[in-house]
């Protein structure tokens, strides 16, 4: 991994589209603002591994609770 | 061609139903997918996976979930999902079963997106701010009342990506 040091301010670059500066520092916590395309899609890892999390979970169902949904859904129908 | 599947036996379908998914479900491997409708289970479907019997998520088309759901692509995702500029997309989002029915979530932040021409399919993450992982299905505001769009048909598109009719 590429490491770099950088100050308050100072900005990164990555190829001709992506700038990455240091806005704030508080404690432990940097604020990096970025300039890319509007184009690319740019998240915080928690997301990924979140979406990742909720694939994990989302794997492992039964047919009892999609049928107790669908039976939900189809008494709604009646009312 | 013959699929193996843990919940709903051994299934028969086309060839040409099969979905690619380069990249997979994140945290997973398998690459191929058929999406099955069973009218029995609407506005659920399932997507199973074609090379692991035990692996299939249960997905509902995002409209059934929100009207307005609208998810821009990139042109990296364009390229990937081999989409032309005025290709139609269908969006299924994947769907976090309960025992208890109001606590059945749709993941409307990692929806699944395909190209039904190519039958390719790509899982795309979204920033925050508009739609969370854990989007509850029934709406609690409305006493988890069903909605019309839940009630609705399958969308035409959806049921045209389906390995079975059945």
């Amino acid at each position: 991994m590429l490491v770099l040091t950088r100050k308050m301010g100072e900005v990164v670059t990555i190829g001709d589209q992506i700038r990455i500066k240091v806005v704030e520092m508080k404690g432990n916590q940097v604020r990096l603002g970025i300039d890319a395309p509007t184009d690319m899609r740019i998240y915080r890892e928690e997301i990924y591994l979140k979406v990742q999390r909720e694939n994990q979970m989302a794997a492992s169902w039964n047919l009892e609770d999609l049928q107790k949904a669908v039976n939900y859904l189809g008494a709604g129908d009646k009312e | 061609m013959n699929v193996t599947t843990t919940r709903f036996g051994e299934l028969t379908v086309e060839e040409s139903k099969i979905m690619v998914m380069p990249e997979g479900m994140l945290g997973f491997e398998e690459t191929r997918f058929i999406l099955l409708t069973p009218q029995s289970l609407a506005p659920f479907c399932w997507f199973q996976a074609v090379d692991n019997p035990e692996l299939a998520f249960v997905v509902v088309d995002t409209q059934s979930c929100i009207t307005d759901y609208s998810v821009k692509l990139t042109a990296e995702e364009y390229e990937k999902l081999g989409l032309s500029d005025s290709a139609e997309v269908v969006f299924l989002a994947v769907v976090t079963m309960a025992a208890d029915p109001f606590e059945i979530t749709v993941n409307l932040q990692g929806p699944i997106a395909i190209n039904p021409e190519r039958m390719l399919a790509k899982q795309i993450v979204l920033e925050g701010g508009k739609y969370t992982t854990r989007h509850l299905f029934f709406d609690p505001a409305m006493k988890g009342a069903v909605t019309a769009q839940q009630k609705a048909p399958r969308d035409r598109a959806v049921e045209s990506l389906s390995a079975s009719n059945s």
